[in-house]
């Protein structure tokens, strides 16, 4: 379908049909971070956003319980799915964190609570024109422009909106706005734009081969500096506190337990993501804990940034830049990698 | 099921972990159906006889008289539970343990030479504590979920990881990453549900050291932000400056 444009102006109009049909949800500004949360009109949103403190992975996979027992009887819990919902302006590196995880958690492991919420929504996606200060999506391919994943695609090209259809249901989505068609000067527009943005990075990260690196360098000094003392590149020695982990957008671990109520014959299973920093990830039936030094956790969560742990390619980075700015230490992937690779 | 036989002490502390069990209004009465009240002088004036299932015990060691009877309810309880900062740590009232005794004694009586106490500290310092459970005061569903286990006879499900991973839960903005305000979360043992992240107040600390701490590291994170030597150390010193984890950085 040819690219479309929306004026500026009448973004609103767009906002309020989703509503007739989605929960929708957005990046909002609050008092000092953006958020992704529900909008009942385009005023409420912050689209000139860089990132936000959960990624998206917020409404798939970030708790819930999985089931309810009672008397040694079982059932899944109905998941709340009574309206599908709609992310709004989602960024190209999201996105593709999303569709990793659609890979990921529907092949050998099948993760039918995340892949029926997944069903259940639908994404406008929007290309980055402007770059955060701790943005390498460009280096790894995953931004500041994306072609696939999403219903509709915007990009901001000043007074209006490039928009791109990805599906049937984005087609539908704008049918009643009766869009003109965009020009071919807005076409290279848009591409402008993007050549623009990936100017402006400031940070990269050189991933190709990075697993491996990390993989024979167990013993590198950069694990000691962020793991131990002294730091790397202005950074302080990790806290283990998990930050990192949790506003990443490849992180999907997490952690399963048994609550019972308090006649303690019934009670649910809950989920909740975890991370690999934490000390008590790694501990096993009979107490012992195969990452029991700071080092060796930090090195995990990094090796599997850089594709080299279980969740291969589908669990590395995608150059977001939330864990650099999330860190209380300070830590930077693309320090740590830089040193690896000697540089 | 048999009923756990338990009992309830008070030693050092404000009795605030004591009420918050109270505070457990809603499922009292299913609780009672778990645990018989074998010794509790803040609801009965029943007196302690007999060994317990388990002991609760709130507060922290800081006389002979507590240190006497700490050993023989060690002795006569089949779990301990450190209930609280107090009992784990010494909390706020070890900060008196950074002045001199005496010192500290003439500041609060009039006649110091009657008092009789010795430094503050937690439980561990002279038995073995089975279940730690921090906080102050502990979280209502943390104590519950410490008697639940103790009636299915398992460990209690208690996270030790840090505030920040509750925050985060919680999608809440970081005041420390996004603000440059002194938050101790990072250190700091979950269990509380950030409530004061989410809240706009920064942690101060009061469920004490996480499992995996890096205190030195989070003080050169404080101080880069602006806080003065002085403050950082009363950062540190406020609830667990008497524990390994921040002695060095609370003195
Ligand atoms: S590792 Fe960091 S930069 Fe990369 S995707 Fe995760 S949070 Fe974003
Ligand atoms: S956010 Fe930083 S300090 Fe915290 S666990 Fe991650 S790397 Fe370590
Ligand atoms: S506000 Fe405090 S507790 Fe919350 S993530 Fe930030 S440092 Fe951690």
């Amino acid at each position: 379908m040819t690219p479309k444009l929306l004026e500026r102006s009448r973004l609103d109009d767009l906002v309020s049909i989703l509503s007739n049909d989605y929960q929708v949800f957005g990046p909002v500004a609050r008092k000092a971070d953006v958020s992704f949360q529900e909008v009942s009109s385009a005023e409420m949103l912050d689209l000139n956003y860089t990132t936000t403190t959960l990624p998206p992975k917020k409404f798939f996979h970030l708790r819930e319980t999985l089931l309810e027992y009672r008397e040694g009887e079982f059932n899944a819990p109905e998941l709340d799915l009574e309206r599908s919902i709609l992310l709004f302006g989602v960024h190209p590196c999201d996105l593709n964190a999303i569709l990793r995880m659609d890979r990921l958690l529907s092949k050998e492991f099948v993760d039918l609570y995340y892949l029926r919420r997944r069903e259940n929504s639908a994404i406008v996606a929007l290309n980055c024109t402007e770059v955060g200060e701790n943005c390498f999506c460009a280096s790894l391919g995953t931004g500041p422009a994306i072609d696939k994943g999403f219903d509709l695609l915007l990009t901001d090209l000043g007074d209006s909106y490039l928009v791109e259809v990805g599906t049937l249901r984005g087609q539908r989505m704008i049918e009643d706005l009766n869009l003109e068609d965009a020009s071919q000067a807005d076409l290279r527009k848009k591409e402008e734009l993007l050549e623009a943005a990936r100017a402006k990075f400031k940070k990269s990260i050189r991933m190709e081969g990075l697993a491996e690196v990390a993989a024979e360098s167990p013993d590198h000094e950069v694990w000691t500096l962020i793991g131990e003392s002294g730091g790397l590149a202005g950074c302080f020695p990790c806290l283990s506190c998990g930050n990192c982990s949790l506003v990443c957008p490849t992180c999907y671990c997490y952690e399963v337990a048994d609550i019972p109520d308090i006649t303690l014959r019934a009670g649910v299973r809950r989920r909740e993501l975890d991370s690999c920093q934490l000390l008590e990830y790694a501990k096993v039936a009979m107490g012992h804990n195969f990452r029991p030094d700071r080092k060796s956790r930090v090195r995990h969560w990094m090796t599997c940034k850089f594709g080299g742990a279980g969740g291969g390619l589908e669990s590395s980075c995608v150059g977001c830049g939330r864990c650099i700015h999330s860190c209380p230490a300070h830590i930077d992937l693309t320090e740590v990698a830089k040193a690896l690779w000697g540089e | 099921m048999a009923k756990l036989r338990c009992g309830f002490f008070k030693f050092t502390g404000c009795a605030g972990c004591q009420m918050e069990i109270l505070r457990l209004e809603e499922e009292f009465p299913r609780l009672l159906e778990l645990i018989d009240i074998a010794y509790w002088p803040m609801v009965t004036t029943r007196g302690w006889e007999g060994d317990l299932d388990v002991a609760f015990v709130e507060g922290s060691v800081s006389t002979p008289r507590e240190l006497r009877e700490i050993k023989e309810i060690r002795e006569r309880s089949k779990v301990v539970v450190a209930l609280g900062e107090c009992a784990l740590t010494g909390c706020i009232p070890s900060i008196r343990n950074f002045m001199l005794q005496r010192e500290a004694e003439k500041r609060v009586y009039d006649h110091p030479l009657w008092i009789e106490s010795i430094a503050v500290r937690g439980l561990d310092v002279y038995i073995e504590v089975d279940i730690h459970l921090p906080g102050c005061p502990p979280h209502r569903n943390t104590i519950l979920e410490v008697i639940k286990g103790a009636a299915l006879g398992r460990d209690p499900y208690l996270r030790r990881h840090s505030v920040c991973i509750e925050c985060k839960l919680k999608d809440n903005g970081c005041l420390l990453t996004d603000e440059g305000r002194p938050c101790m979360g990072p250190l700091i043992n979950a269990g509380c549900g950030a409530i004061c992240p989410s809240l706009n107040r920064v942690c101060e600390g009061c469920y004490g050291p996480m499992s995996a701490t890096n205190a030195s590291s989070h003080a050169q994170i404080l101080k880069e932000i602006g806080l003065s030597e002085a403050d950082i150390r009363r950062k540190f010193r406020k609830y667990a400056g008497w524990t390994p984890d921040f002695r060095r950085e609370a003195e």
